[in-house]
């Protein structure tokens, strides 16, 4: 589904990614972890199609497409989600009109007709509900005004409404309590399939103990320096990054 | 020294009014001279100045008739009592509502006429267009509502220019004590023209103990007439005037929205919402005096200036010694889409009393790159995206107007007006 050469990208000037291996099938789900600073929201940016990263060497195949020749917006209706880091508050366009906007995209885009609007609420209501978000959210700005918490949760809100192909979570788990963690983990084990991927991005290990990896990555300096079963998690979790002789320090 | 008399150089002719309005006009046509003409100079009108004076030698326009009124007004499913007036004047039968009196200034007592000559734009001096509606005044509507009168439905006066020349609409609105009213106001042209026609109109509004206006001017004539406008509220104590202003299409459009606190409890709320493009210019002042204790007002304006277009937000709130316990807030907003567009925002703030809280925030920026990005990243096309952000922008106080049937005919003619779309 997906297959990252050797990729290199940089921003400001500043080499961030260098020469990053990766390749996903549909059905699996991995874990990337590093240290602050190793490269990971980079990795999930560039994915994802953020000018403000540039990629200067490699190459990205998403279902047998060039996916650095993609605009943001198409690998979006490709069925590729990155729930981010910080996701950013827009006042003055509400949730419902945000979610149906794109779900309508989307939908053009494979070359169906417009949701109808009952079907719409419908599906809203009910996923707000699986996020544990009351329904008053929907009317609200984007993220206008959300906790941490919350911005999170809708972010998950989000990506259970588009239905991605490939999702992308960028430090989801960070910041959580063990309720709010428990409705990401639900969310993305309720979406979990042979057709799709989900790629988990994460400082902790301890989003892996809901959502069990079928692979842990260890990203350090722009590079995976360590791939393995789940367990390399836990390891790390244990012995801490030193072990893997990464000076944290240094990343940032 | 050139004076405002260029610009009026002969009276209305003969007008039909009460003698405290006929000595009103006269002696302000005699003032005319005494009045420069705005120029770049002119610290208050420099932004607008050049455009005005352009419009040179210009007759006062007639009464055209009541045909020929535009059929959208944004005013979408919106019932009201309607009320054309066509280049100033009073259409021939006036709508009959229940505790209101509706009549042109031809039929007003001695003791009315002089409470329209009492009106805070009529008791102005440094405002050299509606020097120009006093100098010329020739007709003008007066409402009145009566005591604990609560009007329904909102009367629309539609103020339509007809034509080239110069009109000047004259209103003048009594709310007695414990009334409340909504007025919409909304100016369009027909057949006028961008170099030959100026619609130069005067609103006052006196709003008695506990009365309540809101008050909706609405702006949207495709870029034929250029406006200039003065509008005056004077509050008594607890009453409180609402104010929903809505710019949008036309070549020049001054504003001076003037509002006096002078009970104490009085309280005013004045919104804005303007767009601009092409090389369309707009001018807002507004001017709040705190003049009684214990008042509160609440400014917002949002202004969205693309292409070539200019738009000058001036908001000054002044607050008299005796105004204590004043609360005042004034936010101005402003998105500019173009390199080459230009917004000029000025708050003043003129503070005379010691126990108040006022605070006021301007900001002008463009577009938000990751607020675009973000929607991008959910499959949203990008002229999508921005038509979202920058109706985003705006909506907050266009859903602040409490006829929900307008804000959203408001909201869907912005969403045309924001469409990105080749
Ligand atoms: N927009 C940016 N401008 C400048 N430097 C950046 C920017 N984004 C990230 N970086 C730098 O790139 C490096 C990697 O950052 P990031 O990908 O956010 O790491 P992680 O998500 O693993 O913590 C860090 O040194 C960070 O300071
Ligand atoms: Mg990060």
């Amino acid at each position: 589904m997906l297959s990252i050469k050797n990729l290199q990208a940089q921003v400001e000037d500043k080499q961030i990614l260098k020469g990053l291996n990766l390749e996903i099938k549909a059905g699996e789900v991995h874990a990337i972890m590093g240290p602050n600073g190793s490269g990971k929201s980079t990795l999930s940016q560039v994915l994802a199609g953020n000018e403000a990263f540039e990629v200067t060497g490699g190459s990205v195949r998403y279902q047998d497409q060039d996916l650095l020749e993609m605009s943001t917006e198409d690998r979006a209706r490709e069925g590729l989600f990155l729930a981010f880091q910080y996701p950013v508050e827009i006042p003055g366009v509400s949730n419902l009109q945000f979610l149906k906007t794109a779900i309508n995209n989307i939908r053009q885009h494979r070359g169906e007709g417009e949701i109808n609007a009952a079907e719409f609420m419908k599906l809203a209501k009910e996923k707000i509900k699986q996020v544990n978000l009351n329904p008053s959210f929907l009317k609200r700005g984007v993220n206008e005004g959300f906790s941490g918490g919350e911005k999170k949760r809708n972010e998950i809100m989000q990506m259970l409404m588009l239905e991605p192909k490939l999702a992308i979570l960028d430090e989801t788990d960070s910041g959580l309590d063990i309720d709010a963690l428990r409705v990401v983990a639900d969310g993305v084990n309720a979406l979990r399939s042979p057709e799709r991927a989900v790629i988990m991005v994460t400082h902790y290990q301890r989003l892996l103990d809901y959502i069990v990896p079928d692979y842990v990555h260890v990203l350090s300096q722009g590079r995976i320096i360590k791939s393995g079963g789940k367990e390399l998690a836990l390891e790390l979790e244990e012995k801490g990054y030193g072990w893997l002789g990464i000076d944290e320090q240094a990343e940032a | 020294m050139t004076n405002m008399r260029e610009v009026l150089p002969q009276a209305a002719a003969e007008p039909d009014l009460p003698p405290a309005l006929q000595d009103f006009a006269k002696q302000r046509f005699e003032g005319l001279t005494g009045i420069a003409r705005p120029s770049r100079k002119t610290e208050a009108w420099k932004y607008s100045a050049k455009r005005l004076n352009k419009l040179e030698g210009l007759q006062l326009a007639g009464n055209a008739g009541e045909e020929n009124a535009p059929a959208d007004l944004l005013l979408g499913n919106v019932q009201s009592h309607q009320l054309v007036l066509s280049n100033g004047h009073l259409p021939s039968s006036l709508p009959q509502i229940e505790g209101v009196s509706i009549k042109a200034f031809s039929a007003l007592s001695e003791a009315e006429a002089q409470q329209v000559a009492k009106g805070l734009i009529a008791t102005r001096d440094d405002l050299p267009f509606a020097e120009i509606n006093h100098a010329g005044l020739g007709e003008g509507l007066y409402i009145e509502v009566a005591k604990n009168t609560q009007v329904e439905l909102p009367i629309h006066l539609l103020l339509v220019h007809q034509g080239e020349g110069m009109s000047l609409p004259r209103i003048f609105v009594h709310l007695q004590t414990g009334s409340s009213v909504s007025l919409i106001e909304s100016v369009c042209a027909v057949s006028a023209s961008s170099e030959q026609s100026l619609c130069n109109q005067v609103s006052d509004f006196l709003i008695e103990d506990n009365a309540a206006l809101t008050y909706y001017r609405v702006n949207d004539d495709h870029d034929q007439l250029p406006q200039v406008a003065a509008t005056g509220a004077q509050l008594k104590r607890d009453a409180r005037f609402f104010s929903h202003v809505l710019s949008l299409g036309c070549p020049l459009g001054r504003h001076d929205l003037q509002v006096q606190l002078l009970g104490s409890g009085a309280e005013c709320d004045l919104n804005g919402v303007c767009v601009a493009q092409d090389r369309q210019h707009f001018d807002h002042h507004t001017c709040i005096e705190h003049i009684a204790s214990h008042c509160n007002s609440n400014e917002n304006y949002r202004c969205i200036a693309d292409d070539k277009a200019q738009i000058v937000f001036n908001g000054r709130i002044h607050i008299h010694p005796d105004a204590q316990k004043t609360l005042g807030e004034m936010s101005n907003k402003n998105l500019l889409l173009s390199s080459e567009a230009e917004i000029d925002s000025k708050p003043e703030l003129e503070i005379y009393a010691d126990d108040v809280k006022c605070a006021h925030g301007t900001t002008i920026g463009q577009l938000n790159e990751k607020e675009v990005y973000y929607l991008k990243t959910r499959g949203i096309r990008k002229e999508q995206a921005r038509q979202m952000l920058t109706l985003g922008f705006v909506l907050e106080i266009v859903r602040a107007a409490p006829i929900a049937e307008l804000a959203e005919r408001w909201e869907q003619r912005l969403s045309e007006l924001l469409s990105f779309e080749d």
